[in-house]
């Protein structure tokens, strides 16, 4: 009874206040730090250039915690027009029947102008974008110059046998972490698969139907986690934990390891960590010799329009993400963060803006290159359920190899087992959605 | 206690006192409590929508699961050891500060702050107290190398939780156990002194049997809480790693849950826990419960 009042109250109030600001709308986003500074400065950039429209801007302090808010607030009918999510829960929300395909709502816009990586994440099979990709980033090869010369290593790593031969330079020459990786899939796991051209799972990584059993164990990408492995018994490759700094990051940053794979993202925070004591060199990620280059996924994240908001928010929301696009404002997101522009014009407009050779723009080129690599089914991205999940089942397994307690293809043998488990278990719980 | 309830005359008062709090708890625990017992009998899709009711599905697959078997062997361990050691430590200190010691009263003071420290806060120190590198135990590395490594060695990980949520658990304990000591009188003890009793005797048989109702409760809420607090601890220490040694069910719940975004696993292993604890306490008090003597 008390309950049923309290709601009752509480929904008059929401009513009242959403009728007397029709034009304003909600936009919630999960970053921190430098990019959620460059997010609101947007936001207001957003605000002072009309007077139409106003969007707030919501923090919510990381990608999970925004995704769960969004869940509890969708199903209590109090969620924003536009909201921010990661790439991992892409399935969850094109199942969710809480969103429309942006393409939808703005169908004028011409979307091919987007970078083929970046778009084919967030499309349907059918090639209908869902969601307008915002923050992306990919996965840069981040080499210490200064470390690799000292060493006598002159030409900077390309392929997986140039970075051991460098690493067994760096190691005889007294150094300690030549290579570090945090053990991640998205990084060690995901991108090498896409850029080799290996598939995950069948039914090209989900794209074709949630039947899709996982093949990783069964692919080259089984291999190259082995070597990991019998490096780092080796000397040349240590882990997150296996650092001073215990994060790879700040151990590469702090020059206490060479070379590593991190985001774009990352790339303001190394750059200002080497300032003045080392020289930074930022590549395209490292592919073992005989195979082709293919394009890396997208990370980072894509912002959803949600349904069930009347056609003013709507309006508001559309003129919003108009304006997110615009190369001066991708310019503005890529030089604030080091994420990587995501159409094809924004690199024009960098060329012409005179400040091409600019440190603060360093990771676009060599990002897009990454992203448009050319492509097959299986570097789209991945479309599987209950992923995020899966995420930390593999991460479980691979550490377990790399404290030498299972080898690595027990390991992902495993992985594989638990996902497939993890797989039909969505296929039962979306038995009746059906996938766009 | 007949006789206390005469205290309020009026029928429907103490209820109406009782009746925010009464609210919070249906609120806050039944409310969820019985959704999560609800949709362990569903596929939940986590915007809602196409819910599918499936029976004992979810309780056939979560009991047949190993991974929820391994992550509830590791809080059956956790929950034994350290609820034992947050139990005994805090004995011995008590029984220690209850003597006419030197600084005894320094001691009780002191060993009250950790308290005032929140889980999340005990986790971020204890996981610089215990870095291999630059932590307590890295001289061991120096000579040893490898020889502490909790980022690698799921042991070492485990034994680092155990510590923390111990050194946690001191202050209440500590508090509970030090006030039946000092309930005892004195009397008691200058007769078994007077019979030729020496210190130790004193301890095992007048102090400890008379500490039986504080020792008991301060187990019971060990038990139990060991279950869920342990949260705060894995969340800033470990993550459940590595390789998921220290992945206790409380915390499997959570990640299945809020970042899996699979309600219907997590509901199931809630219920499961839930029923778990309750057998639990209920048999703490039907087995070690009818030996405990509350009168004196």
């Amino acid at each position: 009874m008390k309950i049923s009042i309290l709601v009752a109250a509480a929904a008059l109030l929401t009513a009242a206040c959403s009728s007397a600001q029709a034009a304003n709308f909600e936009f919630w986003y999960g970053n921190t730090g430098s990019v959620e500074k460059a997010i609101l400065a947007q936001c207001d950039a957003f605000n002072a250039s009309q007077s139409a429209n106003h969007v707030t801007c919501v923090g919510q302090g990381s990608y999970e915690v925004s995704m769960q808010k969004a869940i509890a607030a969708y199903r209590s009918n109090k969620h924003p027009v536009l909201i921010q999510f990661f790439d991992a829960g892409t399935l969850d929300l094109l199942l969710s029947d809480a969103v429309v395909p942006v393409q939808d709502v703005l169908p004028d816009v011409d979307w091919n102008n987007y970078i083929k990586g970046a778009r084919s994440y967030y499309e349907t099979s059918g090639g209908k974008l869902y969601s307008q990709p915002y923050n992306a980033s990919t996965l840069l090869f981040y080499v210490n110059k200064t470390e690799l010369e000292k060493a006598g290593v002159t030409e900077m790593p390309k392929t997986w046998e140039d970075i051991i031969e460098a690493a067994r330079k760096l190691k005889a020459a007294g150094h300690e972490c030549p290579y570090v990786t945090n053990g991640e899939p998205w990084s060690m796991f995901e991108q090498f698969s896409a850029r080799h051209g290996l598939p995950i799972a069948s039914e090209h990584n989900g794209y074709d139907g949630l039947n899709a059993e996982y093949v990783f164990n069964t692919t080259f990408v089984a291999k190259h986690l082995q070597n990991l492995v019998d490096w780092r018994k080796e000397g040349l490759v240590k882990i997150a934990s296996d650092t001073k700094a215990g994060n790879y990051t700040a151990a590469f940053n702090s020059g206490e390891c060479a070379m590593m794979e991190n985001s774009s993202g990352s790339y303001t925070d190394s750059a200002k960590a080497f300032d003045g004591k080392y020289e930074l060199s930022v590549n395209l990620t490292p592919m073992y010799k005989g195979y082709e280059r293919h394009n890396t996924f997208v990370g980072g994240a894509s912002i959803y329009i949600m349904k069930g908001h009347e056609q003013a928010e709507i309006d508001g929301a559309k003129a919003f993400l108009d304006f997110l696009r615009k190369p001066e404002q991708q310019m503005f997101m890529t030089a604030s963060t080091g994420y990587v522009p995501v159409t094809t014009d924004v690199l024009d407009a960098i060329a012409k803006s005179g400040d091409a050779g600019s440190r603060k723009y360093a990771t676009a080129s060599v990002g897009i290159e990454s992203m448009n690599e050319p492509g097959t089914p299986d570097t789209r991205g991945i479309r599987l359920g209950f992923y995020v999940q899966f995420r930390s089942v593999l991460m479980e397994e691979t550490q377990k190899a790399f404290a030498g307690t299972e080898t690595m293809q027990v390991a992902l043998d495993n992985a594989k087992k638990r996902g497939d488990e993890l797989l039909r278990r969505f296929e039962q719980t979306y038995k009746t959605a059906k996938l766009p | 206690m007949s006789s206390e309830s005469s205290l309020f005359s009026h029928r429907w008062l103490p209820l109406l006192l009782a009746a925010p709090m009464l609210l919070l708890i249906l609120i806050f625990f039944y409310a969820p409590i019985i959704q999560a017992f609800y949709w362990s009998f569903f596929l939940e899709r986590p915007f809602g929508g196409g819910s599918e009711f499936v029976g004992w599905d979810n309780f056939r697959r979560v009991l047949a699961d190993p991974e929820f078997w391994n992550a509830g062997w590791r809080t059956v361990i956790f929950m034994v050891v350290a609820s034992s050691l947050a139990v005994a430590l805090p004995l011995i200190l008590a029984v220690a500060a209850d003597r006419k010691i030197r600084l005894s009263l320094t001691a009780r003071n002191v060993l009250v702050w950790p308290k005032g420290v929140a889980g999340a806060s005990i986790g971020v120190v204890f996981a610089f107290v215990f870095n291999p590198f630059v932590g307590i135990l890295a001289p061991i590395n120096h000579v040893f190398p490898g020889a502490w490594a909790p980022g690698l060695d799921g042991t070492d990980a485990f034994i680092t939780l155990i510590i923390a949520h111990v050194w946690g658990g001191i202050p209440f304990n500590f508090v509970i156990l030090l006030a039946g000591l000092q309930s005892i009188p004195r009397t008691m003890f200058q007769a078994a002194a007077m019979d030729g009793a020496g210190p130790w005797r004193r301890i095992f048989d007048v102090q400890l049997p008379l500490i039986m109702p504080q020792l008991f409760l301060t187990l019971v809420l060990e038990f139990t809480e060991s279950v869920t607090s342990a949260f705060a601890l894995i969340d800033t220490i470990t993550k459940g790693g590595p390789g998921g040694s220290t992945n206790l069910l409380v915390y499997k719940i959570y990640t299945d849950g809020f970042s899996g975004y699979d309600l219907s696993g997590a509901s199931t292993q809630t219920a499961i826990l839930m029923v778990f604890v309750a057998f639990l306490t209920a048999a703490q008090f039907l087995l070690l419960g009818r030996s405990v003597n509350y009168e004196r």
